[in-house]
């Protein structure tokens, strides 16, 4: 990517982030994060969720959707944050940032299919970091639900382009990265990696938003480019991918990325991958209810504007 | 042999019971020592019936495990009746076009992968190996669907199909290859159309064009000398076969799949399988929906990408 290339992609994402801007809340959120599961304060995430009104109704329409099959509403935040749990609220909080910031946009694509492999990106990086004990689950997680950030940069700062860029990779089947490269001259990689300098990111987190495709080049030490990257491949395999299948075969063993994370988490190797893939199967139709819970609804312009 | 083992509905209400009789303990060594077949202790009450459904039978009439194994280990009846218990053990349930993700992975990636492959070396003929093909649905499911191939990707090219089976009983159902609705649920109507003609009872009967391009015999996967005969495959399908077989079975068949396979050849297993701990020898390739195992002998496979 030249110079001139990435000082007029720079300009772009800083124009995006006087749009929607990014998400009050989510600072305080990453920091929360950040903490031990048993040391989080239950009442700082009900003061998060509260804070923002399009958040506070998002959670409160999850909490009362027939995916956790609740018997009676939930009408307070409170009893919402209790009734999902902390951890399916920070999932939540996290997802409706993102698409707190997307709203409102033109979309290049359909935007349902970028949050079902965001979120399927981010539920499978949680489950092989759980499989292969990799330290932090949860950052494997927000890691695997912001890896396509640039997806979403890039459909904002060049609606008209994207959409020829998304059309093309699709009918032709190849990787959107690919196609990507061909016309713009730079990936979602690259865009992604900016916005997410900008929110503040953890470096780790915006490593692998930046190398997920090309983990080779990735800074030495950091697990996560590699687990994203073989999330994002076995997210695609299992349905979840760009809207279209790409045919090809993928050896995640003679793979870079494989070995890589291996070094980190020696048991990658010794666990049953075939059998995992399968059990992948299961995460599917729950991505999919979660993100027609929370994106199928119009978002809430007026909430938007007066607290961003 | 693919499918369910016996349905739990089918098990005689005594057969818990017998479970501890021991002459069905040395009824299931036999068994394993036959086929590589093993019947665990929770397994055991679907041996027990499919010996009492035999027992019971006409040709054979019998009471007690102890003299159903004095027949199955006598000099006269041991050969037949032990083949004949096999049948009983290995009827499966299966139809046409099981795996919808297994041909859409064929035709859009491992065809023209083995096309752009053996061309280089001037062949033109691919050879595929049903193995526990049970009652012929999915030799004759890849028959057509190569059939088909053959007017687009495989023009000039040939094909054969060996078909296996330890059923005597499925083979012979498999080679007449007439099949009624349940069996045809999955088969596209253009399919049924095309490669089918009429049979008795409202069922439809595989054409010979389809049937000429499969050779179904018997054979015992544990059975080495057999398993020679079995050469330069380009394609092994194995589905929910190696369920049936225990730990050091399993890797006996599964090595000699890799060493009948031609380089780069794939070995394709039922849905829920895994040769986790079973073979490290081939290669595990993910495909959109579905995954097969390759016999990589050439350089590693590229970088997934993207």
């Amino acid at each position: 990517m030249s110079n001139a290339l990435r000082d007029g992609l720079r300009k772009k994402v800083e124009r995006l982030r006087t749009l929607p801007s990014s998400p009050a809340v989510l600072q305080p959120l990453l920091e929360l994060l950040r903490l031990a599961p048993d040391s989080i304060d239950l009442r700082k995430v009900v003061e998060l969720v509260s804070y923002d009104k399009t958040i506070a109704a998002q959670c409160l329409r999850i909490a009362n959707s027939p995916l956790y099959g609740r018997a009676r509403a939930t009408e307070s935040i409170k009893a919402a944050v209790l009734s999902l749990g902390i951890q399916r609220v920070e999932d939540i909080l996290l997802t409706c940032c993102l698409h707190k910031f997307s709203s409102g946009a033109k979309w290049a694509g359909d935007p349902l299919v970028f949050w079902r492999h965001s979120l399927g990106c981010a539920a499978v990086c949680r489950e092989l970091a759980l499989r292969i004990e990799f330290r932090e689950p949860e950052k494997a997680y927000l890691a695997g639900l912001l890896h396509d950030l640039g997806v979403l940069v890039n459909s904002l700062a060049y609606p008209d382009e994207y959409s020829k860029v998304i059309a093309e990779a699709q009918a032709k089947g190849v990787p959107l990265v690919e196609q990507e490269m061909k016309d713009l001259g730079f990936t979602h990689c690259e865009s992604g990696s900016i916005l997410g300098a900008s929110w503040k990111l953890p470096k780790s987190i915006n490593e692998a938003i930046a190398f997920h495709h090309n983990v080779e080049k990735a800074p030495p030490d950091n697990p996560l480019v590699a687990l994203v990257h073989i999330g994002d491949l076995l997210c695609r395999l299992a349905g979840l991918g760009y809207g279209y299948e790409e045919w090809r075969s993928v050896e995640l063993a003679a793979d870079p990325a494989w070995e890589e994370l291996a070094k980190h988490c020696p048991r990658l190797k010794k666990m049953d991958l075939a059998r995992f893939t399968m059990d992948l199967e299961a995460i599917v139709p729950g991505v999919q209810a979660l993100v027609e819970a929370v994106f199928t609804s119009k978002p809430e312009h007026s909430a938007v504007e007066t607290l961003c | 042999m693919s499918g369910a083992v016996l349905d739990a509905t089918q098990t005689a209400p005594s057969a818990k019971d017998d479970s501890q009789d021991p002459a069905y303990l040395r009824i299931r060594d036999l068994v394993y020592r036959t086929c590589g077949i093993y019947h665990a202790d929770e397994k055991l009450y679907l041996l027990v019936a499919a010996c009492k459904r035999r027992m019971a039978s006409k040709q054979v009439k019998l009471d007690s495990g102890r003299e159903y194994l004095e027949l199955l280990t006598g000099p006269v009846f041991k050969e037949t009746e032990t083949r004949e218990l096999l049948n009983e053990i290995t009827i499966g349930e299966t139809c046409l076009f099981r795996s919808r993700p297994q041909l859409n992975a064929l035709h859009n990636v491992i065809l023209p992968e083995l096309v752009a492959e053996r061309s280089k070396t001037g062949s033109r003929e691919l050879k595929l190996w049903s193995a526990g093909c049970s009652t012929g649905e999915e030799p004759y499911t890849l028959a057509m669907f190569l059939l088909e191939e053959k007017e687009a990707l495989l023009q000039g090219w040939e094909f054969a199909i060996a078909a296996t089976d330890l059923n005597d009983h499925s083979i012979e159902t498999a080679r007449a290859g007439i099949y009624g609705d349940y069996a045809l649920r999955n088969t596209p109507e253009n399919y049924k159309r095309k490669y089918f003609s009429p049979a008795e009872g409202g069922k439809l009967q595989v054409n010979n064009e389809v049937k000429a391009k499969i050779r179904f015999s018997r054979l015992n996967l544990n059975d080495e000398s057999r398993v020679l005969f079995m050469k330069n495959m380009d394609l092994i399908f194995c589905c929910n076969v190696l369920i049936y077989f225990d730990l050091v079975s399993k890797r006996r068949v599964v090595q000699h799949f890799f060493s009948k396979l031609m380089p780069n050849g794939c070995l394709f297993l039922g849905h829920a399988e895994s040769l986790y701990q079973v073979n490290d020898q081939f290669r595990l390739v993910h495909l959109p929906g579905t995954t097969v195992y390759r016999k990589v002998v050439a350089a590693p496979g590229k970088d997934g990408g993207a």
